[in-house]
């Protein structure tokens, strides 16, 4: 459906240049990759940098920005009597610790469901489709779905665990949930990716291993984990990233609750630069500056590192 | 050989265990959502509902007029496929352009935006508002289709698939008297089928689950679509777990249906984008 409509604009475009003759400048490669170029440059690029120069206005995202320099770094880095400071401080804490908590759990988890399909045990199809599906699923879709569970009063976890516990509005508990969900969600890609890497491995190796005597363990540390170092690197480096825009979660869960103690950088920026009363989106401009800084930080040291081994 | 049975045993132990975890929170959404709100908090914990109603269903798609689901649905669907539609032509054309066309400076611009994927979204976050607005597209549908064809990783999955087709074809082609055009339409576009199906299956899925985007340029409650529209949804059901489970499963319904005939295609395309980087 969807290629013969498109057959048929080009074939139109065919016969009009076959009619304007041969040789001359050669246009057409522009017709090819100018269509994305010009979305590209409108959506992508024009307010990327934009969106670092206005870090360095005053802009309420109304009126002309006007430059402040480094006012607004100097405010949100420095001046520990502002709120912006304490957003800053408190978002970005949350958003590390929310990386730190998730990245490893969303590597080793799949790598262990991975591992263990590998044996090819009856359901495997059943199995994987399981474990895959959340990744399908919107984060509101799946955060109701947890709110419900995790629900003081009426969740299905305290009933059979026979407790009260305030699951999302006591720590460490809001902490435990907003990570069990996260695996819960999104570990089912790096699975895949994992159990193709794993299919890949000659059985040779293991094989030989065995007659020199290796333990499982070892064969894992000493053969499986460089096989894979490359799918490794590659999902280490996606999911921190992924992980660093953390928004959905803690947004529609704990509210970024109790206390503050999961509000994230994300949450900041939206509220400045989208919510109620004056935009200040100067300010969230600077966040978000600085939330792509770490981002791009944290990829190289993770690339440098695991790249290094060879 | 008994080594490996242990293995073997062990290790589906483990999956069964995964697995409850993993089917818990399906079940306990599927079946609240036939449970009447009194069953729930009368005798809320049976797994299957004493009494099935579907009443909920209609309560969440038809009666709740600050809460329009089947509105929402119908603008996820209308967003989510025109996306599709329009990545799959724009990314074909480029891919082939960056592929098969000769022209100066192709290289250059072709790593120019490789090199921009590593570059944070976040940041353009606010001025793409400020485009959005400038341009009239909020609560229009416009503001969550355009916006995300300007992406650059699929260019790179279809312009990869392309190499691997032997230049060979083109040139006999070229030889018959085909013009470019005719290749790209004739030839080419029949031969990446797969790769575009892998596009088409993630851009449809991305583009029905965004939910912070949406949500910032729709606060028109009738445009909006369903992922940004089940944050009001859960304000609205905070106590009410039968309608708001009922608004979840709604949501995740076509995403669902979409995966379950493509499987194959999810999976392969997993490799495929990592199988390149790797």
């Amino acid at each position: 459906m969807i290629n013969t409509g498109v057959n048929k604009e080009l074939n139109m475009s065919a016969v009009i240049e076959k009619n304007s003759g041969k040789k001359r400048f050669n246009l057409s490669p522009y017709l090819y990759i100018g269509p994305h170029l010009i979305l590209f440059a409108i959506f992508f690029l024009f307010p990327t940098l934009y969106g670092i120069y206005i870090s360095f206005t005053n802009w309420d995202l109304i009126g002309d920005p006007e430059f402040v320099g480094l006012a607004n770094y100097k405010e949100i880095l420095f001046n520990h009597e502002s709120t912006f400071y304490d957003q800053l401080h408190n978002g970005l804490g949350n958003t590390f610790k929310f990386v730190l908590f998730t990245v490893p759990a969303c590597i080793i988890v799949p790598l262990l469901l991975a591992a263990g399909l590998n044996t090819r045990p009856k359901g495997l199809k059943f199995f994987q489709a399981l474990f895959y599906m959340p990744t399908l699923f919107s984060v509101s879709a799946v955060m109701i779905v947890f709110s419900m569970l995790f629900s003081v009063s009426f969740g299905p976890i305290n009933h059979f665990l026979n407790v009260e516990t305030n699951w999302l509005s006591t720590q460490p508990y809001a902490w435990i949930t907003l990570v069990v969900v996260t695996i819960w969600w999104s570990i089912g890609a790096n699975m895949i990716i994992y159990q193709a890497a794993l299919n890949g491995i000659s059985r040779d190796l293991y094989e030989a291993a065995s007659i020199d005597g290796a333990s499982s363990i070892q064969k894992f540390f000493r053969i499986t984990l460089p096989s894979i170092r490359a799918q490794i690197l590659y999902t280490v480096v996606i999911t921190t990233i992924a992980q660093f825009n953390v928004y959905g979660q803690p947004l529609m869960l704990t509210k970024g609750g109790p206390t503050s103690s999961t509000s994230v950088l994300l949450m900041y920026i939206q509220q400045n630069a989208f919510g109620s009363g004056i935009s200040i989106a100067g300010i969230g401009s600077a966040m978000a500056v600085i939330l792509g800084l770490c981002i791009m930080v944290v990829s190289a040291i993770q690339f440098f590192f695991l790249r290094q081994r060879d | 050989m008994g080594k490996k049975r242990v293995t073997k045993f062990v290790s589906l132990i483990f999956l069964l265990f995964m697995a409850i975890i993993w089917i818990v929170p399906l079940l306990y959404t599927v079946t609240s959502s036939f449970k009447s709100e009194d069953d729930i908090q009368s005798s809320a914990f049976t797994i299957l509902p004493i009494h099935w109603v579907i009443g909920n269903y209609q309560d969440v798609l038809f009666e709740n007029t600050s809460a329009p689901v089947a509105k929402w649905f119908m603008n996820s669907l209308i967003i989510s496929v025109s996306q599709t539609v329009l990545v799959l032509a724009i990314v074909s054309l480029a891919g082939f352009g960056y592929s098969r066309m000769k022209f100066k400076g192709r290289n250059a611009i072709f790593l120019f935006l490789m090199a921009t994927m590593m570059f944070p979204a976040v940041v353009n976050l606010i001025p793409l508002y400020k485009i959005i607005d400038s341009l009239g597209w909020v609560n229009n549908y416009l503001a969550a289709i355009v916006p995300g064809t300007a992406g650059v990783f699929n260019i790179f999955l279809v312009r990869q698939f392309m190499q691997g087709i032997p230049k060979d074809f083109d040139e006999s082609a070229r030889v018959d008297g085909a013009s470019d055009f005719q290749i790209f339409s004739k030839l080419i576009l029949p031969l990446i089928r797969p790769v575009l199906t892998v596009v088409a299956l993630f851009t449809f899925t991305a583009s029905w689950n965004d939910f912070l985007w949406p949500s910032i340029v729709f606060n028109d409650v009738e445009k909006m679509p369903i992922t940004p529209g089940l944050q009001l949804l859960q304000g609205m059901y905070a106590l009410d777990v039968a309608h708001a489970l009922t608004g979840a499963l709604v949501a995740i319904v076509p995403t669902f249906i979409l995966y379950l005939f493509t499987q194959k295609y999810f999976m392969e395309s997993l490799s495929l984008s990592s199988g390149v980087k790797g």
